[in-house]
C-alpha cells in the first residue's frame, strides 16, 4: 500500500485557501437555496460540478487543497462552525429554507450512520429507515403517553434502536453479501408493517402531539434569541441537527482512525483475510449494525420531536433506498462527501419543484446514471493516510 | 366447511403459480447474472399496460374471430414486448454495473423499479389511476362440489405448468440452456469453452422477464385491474418465494412460491384482518429462512474458496 504523499503548502497560503473555499462553497449553498428560477439553478449545478471535476482532475490542486486543510484543522473547523450558524441569520424569515436545511441535516446524520457500515465495512443495510423509525417512535411513545422529557427520550430511542440494531446484525453471523441484503430489506418492511397494522403506533395515522423539547426553560417551539435578534423557531432545531451532524463527523473520525475502523476497512478489502489475521469478523460487523442504529435513531428522535407528528409512511423501505443512494452518490466512506450526498439529494428535489411531477423520474434517473458513470461517488474515498 | 377449504386450496394455486413464475425470473437472473433484479416485480406487472395498450392496434386485424382472440394476441405482444425489454435492461443498467459490488446493481433495480412505475403514471394515459384488465377466458369450467373452477383458473395452471415443462426442456436439452447452465455454474470457465457470456446474460434476461410478464398478466387478471404501483408487492413477494426456495433453483422458486402463497392465504383465513399481515408473514418467512437455511430450500450450499 502507498501512502498519498501531500505538498508542503506554505502556512501563509493554508490559511487563506481553506477560508475562501469554505466560504465559497456557504454562498454557493445560499444562493442554490435562495434562488427559484430553475435554469439559474441548473447553471450553478454545472458550476459546482465543473468545480468539483476541476480540482479532482488536477491533482496540484487537489493535493494543496488536502495539505491546507490538514495543516489549518483548526481554522477550517472553527470557520466552518461559524459559517453554519451564520446561516439563520442570513435566511432570517424563510421558513421553507431552514426547515429544508434541517431535514438535510438529518439525512446526512443517517447518511453518515449508513456510512459506517455501507462505506468502512461494506455490508448492505437496507434497514436504516427502520432504525430511524424505532427511534423516532419510541422517543414518540415516551413523550406522549409518559411525558418523558426529549433529552430523555434522546438516549431511550438509542438504546432501543441499538438493540435491534444488534438483533439485525445476528443474522450477519449467517448471511453475507446480497442474502445480508434480504434480510436488512425483509426487517424493514416487517418493522414498517407491524408499525403500520399495531394500535398503540396509531397504526397509519401515527403519532400526533408530540410536545416541543425544553432546554433551560427555553421551549424549542418559542422563537429564539440570539444577539437581540429573534430568529423563527425552526432555528432551535436547525442548531440541534446541527450540533448532532458535529458529533456525528467527531464520532466517524475517530472510528476511522480507531482499530474499530481499521478493522472494516480490513473487512470491505477482504472477509476472509482478515478472520485469518485474528480479526473478529462477527462482532466488528453486529457493532457496525448497531452503530448505524444508534446514530439513526439520534436523528428519528429529533425528526419526531421537530415535526410533532410521525406515520409509518415516513420510515419506508424507499427511505431506506434514500438514504442508501446519498452514501453512494456523495462517495462512500467519505465522510464529507457523504454529507454532500444527503445536502444534494434532499434539497435538489425540493429545488426543481418546477418538475413535480417528474421528480422521482430524474430522482431515479440520476440515481442510475451517477451508479454507472461515477460510481465512487461525488468526492471518492480517500486512501488512508498513516503517520508516522 | 369443504367448499371453503376446496376455495382456499384454489386461491393458493392461483396465487402460488403467479409467485412461482415471478420467482423464477428472480432466481434465474440470480443464478446466472448473479445480480438481484429488484425491479422485476415492476417490470412483470407492465405487462397488462402493454397488453391494454396493444388491444386496439391488434383489435382490426383479429375482427372476425373475436374479442378474445384479440387479446389473447395482445397478451403474446406484451410478453414479447417486456421480453425485449429485459434485454434493453441488461445492456443499458446491468451490464455496465457488472464486476461492481453487489450493492449497486441492487440500488440500480431499486431506482429502475421507481423510474418504470414513474414513467407508466406520468406517460401512460390516465397512469395513477386503475385500469380494469381481464382476462379472455370466463365462466366457470367445471365444479368441485358446490365451488365453481373458472376458466381463468384451469387456464393459469396449465400454462405455468406447460411454461414449467418448456423451461425445464430449454434449460436441459437445448443449446442455449446448456450455455445458460454453464455460465451460472462458472462465467470464466464458460469463456474459456467459448461461451459469450453477453449473449447468455441477454437470453436469462430475455426469459426471465417474459415469464415475469405471464405472472404479471395473471397477478392482473386475478385482481381484475392493474395498477403503476403493482410491481412493488409483487415484485417483494416473488422475490421473497425465490429466497424461500433458494436463490438460483428454478425448482425451489415453484416451491417457494407455492410456500409463500400457502402462509399468505393462511394467514388471510386466519388471522383476523389477515390481509393487512401478508406482507409480515412472508418475509417473517423470509427472515427465518435466511437465518436457519440462508441457501434456501433447493439452493445450493457456497463454500467460500481462496
Amino acid at each position: 500500500m502507498s501512502t498519498q504523499s501531500t505538498i508542503k503548502v506554505a502556512p501563509r497560503r493554508a490559511a487563506p485557501i481553506v477560508l475562501l473555499l469554505e466560504t465559497s462553497l456557504a454562498v454557493w449553498l445560499y444562493f442554490f437555496l435562495i434562488l427559484e428560477s430553475w435554469p439559474i439553478l441548473l447553471a450553478l449545478l454545472i458550476l459546482g460540478a465543473g468545480a468539483l471535476l476541476y480540482t479532482q482532475r488536477n491533482h496540484a490542486i487537489q493535493s494543496a487543497i488536502a495539505g491546507s486543510f490538514a495543516q489549518c484543522k483548526t481554522l477550517s473547523l472553527v470557520w466552518a462552525t461559524v459559517l453554519v450558524l451564520a446561516y439563520p441569520f442570513l435566511l432570517q424569515g424563510n421558513t421553507y429554507i431552514l426547515h429544508l436545511l434541517i431535514i438535510s441535516q438529518l439525512y446526512a446524520v443517517l447518511a453518515l450512520a449508513l456510512n459506517f457500515q455501507l462505506g468502512s465495512a461494506n455490508i448492505p443495510n437496507f434497514a436504516t429507515g427502520a432504525s430511524y423509525g424505532i427511534g423516532a417512535y419510541t422517543s414518540a411513545l415516551l413523550a406522549i403517553h409518559w411525558g418523558v422529557s426529549f433529552w430523555w427520550c434522546l438516549l431511550a430511542s438509542a438504546g432501543v434502536a441499538t438493540i435491534f440494531g444488534f438483533l439485525l446484525g445476528i443474522p450477519c453471523m449467517r448471511t453475507k453479501n446480497s442474502y445480508l441484503a434480504l434480510v436488512t430489506i425483509a426487517f424493514g418492511i416487517v418493522l414498517q408493517q407491524l408499525i403500520n397494522n399495531a394500535s398503540w403506533t396509531g397504526g397509519p395515522n401515527g403519532l400526533v402531539g408530540i410536545p416541543a423539547p425544553t432546554l433551560f426553560g427555553h421551549s424549542f417551539s418559542d422563537p429564539i434569541l440570539i444577539f437581540g435578534q429573534s430568529l423563527p423557531s425552526q432555528v432551535n432545531f436547525f442548531l440541534l441537527a446541527f450540533a448532532l451532524i458535529v458529533v456525528s463527523v467527531v464520532v466517524a473520525n475517530l472510528l476511522h482512525n480507531s482499530r474499530v475502523g481499521l478493522a472494516w476497512n480490513a473487512l470491505r478489502t477482504d472477509e476472509l483475510a482478515a478472520s485469518a489475521q485474528g480479526i473478529n469478523v462477527t462482532w466488528y460487523k453486529m457493532l457496525a449494525f448497531a452503530v448505524d442504529a444508534f446514530m439513526a435513531a439520534f436523528a428519528g428522535t429529533i425528526y419526531a420531536f421537530y415535526v410533532t407528528y410521525i406515520s409509518p409512511d415516513n420510515f419506508t423501505f424507499l427511505v431506506s433506498v434514500t438514504i442508501m443512494t446519498m452514501v453512494i452518490v456523495g462517495g462512500m466512506d467519505n465522510v464529507l462527501g457523504v454529507i454532500l450526498g444527503a445536502f444534494l439529494l434532499t434539497i435538489l428535489p425540493e429545488k426543481f419543484r418546477v418538475f413535480s411531477d417528474y421528480r422521482l423520474l430524474i430522482y431515479a434517473s440520476v440515481v442510475i446514471l451517477m451508479l454507472i458513470v461515477r460510481p465512487q461517488g461525488l468526492i471518492p474515498k480517500q486512501l488512508r493516510h498513516y503517520k508516522g | 366447511m369443504a367448499a371453503e377449504l376446496t376455495q382456499q386450496l384454489l386461491n393458493w394455486l392461483v396465487l402460488g403459480c403467479v409467485y412461482a413464475l415471478l420467482a423464477i425470473g428472480f432466481s434465474l437472473l440470480f443464478g446466472v447474472v448473479n445480480v438481484i433484479h429488484f425491479s422485476h416485480g415492476d417490470v412483470s406487472l407492465m405487462a397488462p399496460f402493454i397488453a391494454l395498450a396493444v388491444i386496439p392496434m391488434v383489435e382490426p386485424l383479429f375482427a372476425h374471430s373475436g374479442a378474445a382472440i384479440a387479446l389473447t394476441m395482445a397478451m403474446i405482444v406484451a410478453i414479447l414486448v417486456i421480453g425485449l425489454l429485459g434485454i434493453l435492461i441488461e445492456h443499458i443498467v446491468i451490464r455496465p454495473l457488472r464486476g461492481a459490488p453487489a450493492m449497486m446493481p441492487l440500488v440500480a433495480t431499486v431506482a429502475l423499479g421507481i423510474l418504470l412505475r414513474e414513467l407508466i403514471r406520468r406517460f401512460y394515459p390516465e397512469g395513477s389511476s386503475p385500469h380494469a384488465f381481464s382476462m379472455p377466458f370466463t365462466g366457470s369450467a367445471f365444479s368441485i362440489g358446490e365451488v365453481m373452477v373458472s376458466w381463468f383458473v384451469v387456464v393459469e395452471l396449465s400454462i405455468t405448468a406447460a411454461l414449467l415443462a418448456g423451461l425445464f426442456f430449454l434449460l436441459k436439452k437445448t443449446a442455449i440452456g446448456v450455455r445458460i447452465r454453464a455460465v451460472s455454474q462458472d462465467r470464466e470457465a464458460a469463456r474459456l469453452m467459448g461461451v459469450r457470456s453477453d449473449r447468455v446474460f441477454k437470453a436469462t434476461f430475455f426469459i426471465a422477464s417474459a415469464s415475469g410478464a405471464i405472472a404479471g398478466l395473471f397477478y392482473a387478471g386475478n385482481v381484475g385491474a392493474t395498477r403503476f404501483d403493482f410491481g412493488i408487492l409483487a415484485g417483494l413477494m416473488g422475490f421473497s418465494a425465490a429466497v424461500v426456495g433458494g436463490l438460483g433453483s428454478i425448482f425451489g422458486a415453484v416451491v417457494g412460491g407455492l410456500l409463500i402463497a400457502g402462509a399468505e392465504t393462511i394467514a388471510q383465513s386466519v388471522i383476523p384482518d389477515g390481509a393487512a399481515y401478508r406482507q409480515v408473514v412472508a418475509f417473517l418467512l423470509v427472515i427465518i429462512f435466511l437465518l436457519f437455511k440462508p441457501e434456501g430450500l433447493l439452493g445450493k450450499v457456497v463454500v467460500e474458496k481462496v
